[in-house]
């Protein structure tokens, strides 16, 4: 992936960089919002990081300048106020995600590549989705896995399909809380280890393949294998 | 506070003084000019009441002279002049030769009414008519009379006004005085607070006028003072003291690994880390719910509009239970959820999800037993649990920030959850409120009682 950090700390900055180097994405890095905007608006990147307090024009001026120029690139804004309302303002501008400083590297790759994935405006298009051997109708309500049909609950049914919207990618409990339960804030009790098990209990069975790969101090990932 | 060097300026400082002043002359004003017109008036009245007089005379005189002739004029004529009386009459011949009597200045052959001024002699008011068979008869009085009474009469509303004016400066000096000795109780109270001393008050007087309001909103205004800088004093103990041992014991690890040239043990000093970017993260959270919405705290901290918007209450409570439900369960804890549905609720959606998690979390954590969570109209929310509960005395210390109780001390948490949840209830016009949860005085309900913002 091409990735453009515009941030304006040099550590923050220098971090960024090198740990999307060692992941093997190509990184541009503006240090003011003005090289990043000209860097944005002259260069194609596959995504976007931009924080949120720059040297004017800010991260959010950025944002409104980029999609005002139809430019659709997807932006993750990093900020030092991670609060919701926060959170609201950004994606209001423009922005995709959001993600408050301080943050784990490992949250912010997972945040990445599931933007970079994502299909711009085809995710209410489709009326079937297929990982492997799974397959979710989306019209019918129904889940099947190598043809056996699934019951699942509401919540479960969310986290699967959020799950199988980005398959092989690593999805942190953050952004689970976020996408499935729509939960600004991280429980302390383990309600999304809980939860992603008990999906895991039905549709892998008592010793059926694994489907759901936990990745240790990250998240977990719906494994791509066809089936 | 003013304290000029010199009383002379500090007089010319006082505001009632310059009220006084103002009355004072504003009335010595007034008094003038009424003065003057009156002046007017009353001279004006007198002059047609002497014409009328003077015509009435000469009336008289002119019928006399009809019925008797002549000599009745000469006559009153003489003896007028001879009396020196106050009413002057004079008998001309047509071409202006006196026959008897004497009016100074009287010009030939008067006709009418005119004012005769002569130096050094009180005006003359004088009536000329010509009378069958070539005599002119003129009739005079003097004015000086009339002009006395007029001026007697403008002299009356001056002196009224002088000793008004003088009263209103003697009374408004009382006033400034009295206001100049409560303003300074308030002056020297205000500098003793502005050095820090918060727990002075201003002395009420009981009389109830605008003084006493005054000092009871000033008297207010400080106890809410006193609790904020009391309350931020607690707060900055209570971070230091929760601060310092994750801090502590990061900086022993890394000095330790320096010292013996050593591996830092990375995972659990990253979790110390964390733990305090934790407690910073809620402390800013409670911050912000106790500053209020909208308030904010500094440039930008505030909470946007957006976080007031009305939202269903309800279905929020359900979906937070919905989450937690299979924790409680895989723990092998009984959940029991009893919502009353469309409870609409204006307010911070993001806020009270956080707090519902807070204390979903809390009776995970630090309860035992069946978890009940219970929406009743008002809104109420409760969340209780069947474990050991808190005492009473104990009940205000766990709503404190920081404040754990010695047995949770060694579970995972930043003391903070419970602070949060009574900030974001009183954010919202509500309160939390402990107590037992079973009928045997056992287990934990948390009340979170968000009475305003209904609809």
């Amino acid at each position: 992936m091409k990735i453009l950090v515009i941030e304006d700390d040099r550590a923050t900055a220098d971090y960024i960089a090198r740990g999307l180097a060692e992941e093997g994405h190509a990184t541009e890095v503006a240090r003011t919002g003005k090289d990043g905007l000209f860097l944005a608006m002259s260069e194609s990147f596959d995504v976007i990081v931009t924080d949120r307090m720059l040297p004017p024009p800010d991260g959010l001026a950025i944002v409104r300048t980029l999609r005002a120029s139809a430019i659709s690139t997807p932006v993750l804004m990093l900020t030092a106020l991670g609060d919701v309302e926060r959170r609201v303002e950004g994606l209001d501008a423009g922005a995709d995600d959001y993600l408050g400083k301080p943050f784990a590297f490992s949250e912010l790759h997972a945040r990445l590549r599931a933007l970079a994935r994502r299909p711009a405006g085809a995710e209410n298009a489709e009326s079937e989705l297929v990982v492997g051997g799974l397959r979710m109708n989306l019209l019918r309500r129904t889940v099947t896995l190598a043809g056996v049909a699934i019951e699942l609950l509401p919540t479960e049914w969310r986290l699967l399909e959020y799950m199988m919207r980005h398959p092989g990618e690593v999805l942190t409990r953050t952004m689970l809380l976020e996408r499935v339960w729509d939960f600004a804030f991280d429980p302390t009790t383990n309600v999304v280890d809980v939860h992603v098990s008990r999906l895991r209990r039905k549709l892998e069975g008592p010793d059926g393949p694994a489907l759901i790969r936990t990745v240790r101090g990250a998240g977990y990932v719906l494994d791509v294998r066809p089936g | 506070m003013f304290a000029p060097a010199d009383t002379g300026m500090r007089w010319l400082n006082s505001f009632a003084l310059r009220m006084a002043v103002a009355v004072a002359g504003s009335a010595l004003l007034l008094s003038l000019v009424g003065a003057g017109w009156g002046w007017l008036r009353a001279d004006t009245a007198l002059r047609q009441e002497l014409d009328l007089v003077l015509a009435g005379e000469a009336e008289g005189l002119i019928r006399d002279y009809e019925a008797l002739g002549p000599g009745v004029l000469l006559e009153a004529a003489r003896a007028s002049a001879r009396r020196e009386a106050l009413l002057l009459v004079l008998v001309q011949t047509a071409d202006g030769q006196a026959l008897a009597g004497s009016i100074t200045g009287a010009p030939a052959s008067l006709r009418g009414f005119v004012t005769l001024r002569s130096p050094g002699r009180p005006s003359l008011r004088a009536l000329g008519a010509m009378l069958p068979g070539g005599v002119n008869l003129v009739v005079a009085a003097s004015l000086s009379a009339a002009e006395d009474a007029a001026r007697a009469l403008a002299w009356t509303p001056l002196v009224a006004a002088i000793g008004a004016g003088g009263v209103a400066l003697l009374l408004a000096f009382f006033a400034a005085r009295a206001l100049e000795r409560r303003l300074a109780s308030v002056s020297g109270m205000s500098a003793e607070v502005a050095q820090g001393d918060l727990s002075r008050r201003l002395p009420v007087t009981g009389r109830g006028d605008e003084f006493d309001r005054l000092v009871v909103t000033v008297n207010f205004m400080l106890d809410r003072l006193q609790a904020l800088v009391l309350a931020q004093r607690q707060v900055t103990d209570d971070i230091a003291h929760d601060l310092r041992g994750p801090l502590q014991r990061l900086r022993q690890m890394l000095e330790a690994a320096e010292r013996g040239g050593g591996r830092v043990d990375l995972p659990a000093a990253i979790a110390e880390l964390d733990a305090v970017l934790d407690t910073f993260a809620a402390l800013l959270r409670i911050a912000r719910a106790e500053a209020g919405p909208g308030a904010g705290l500094g440039a930008g901290l505030g909470a946007g509009e957006g976080a007031r918007a009305e939202f269903d209450l309800s279905a929020m409570v359900r979906a937070v239970a919905d989450a937690y439900a299979p924790v409680a369960e895989e723990a092998g804890r009984g959940f029991g959820l009893d919502v009353a549905p469309g409870v609409m609720f204006r307010g911070d959606l993001a806020l009270l999800q956080r707090i519902m998690g807070n204390l979903l979390d809390n009776a995970l954590t630090h309860g035992a037993g069946d978890i009940s969570v219970v929406l009743a109209a008002g809104p109420v929310l409760t969340v209780a649990d069947a474990g050991p509960g808190v005492a009473a005395a104990e009940r205000d210390l766990v709503l404190r920030r920081f404040g754990r109780l010695d047995r949770s001390r060694s579970t995972p948490g930043t003391g903070l959850g419970l602070a949060l949840v009574k900030a974001a209830a009183e954010a919202h016009g509500g309160r939390v409120v402990l107590g037992p949860w079973l009928a045997d005085g056992r287990g934990l309900a948390v009340r979170v009682e968000l009475f305003r913002n209904t609809s």
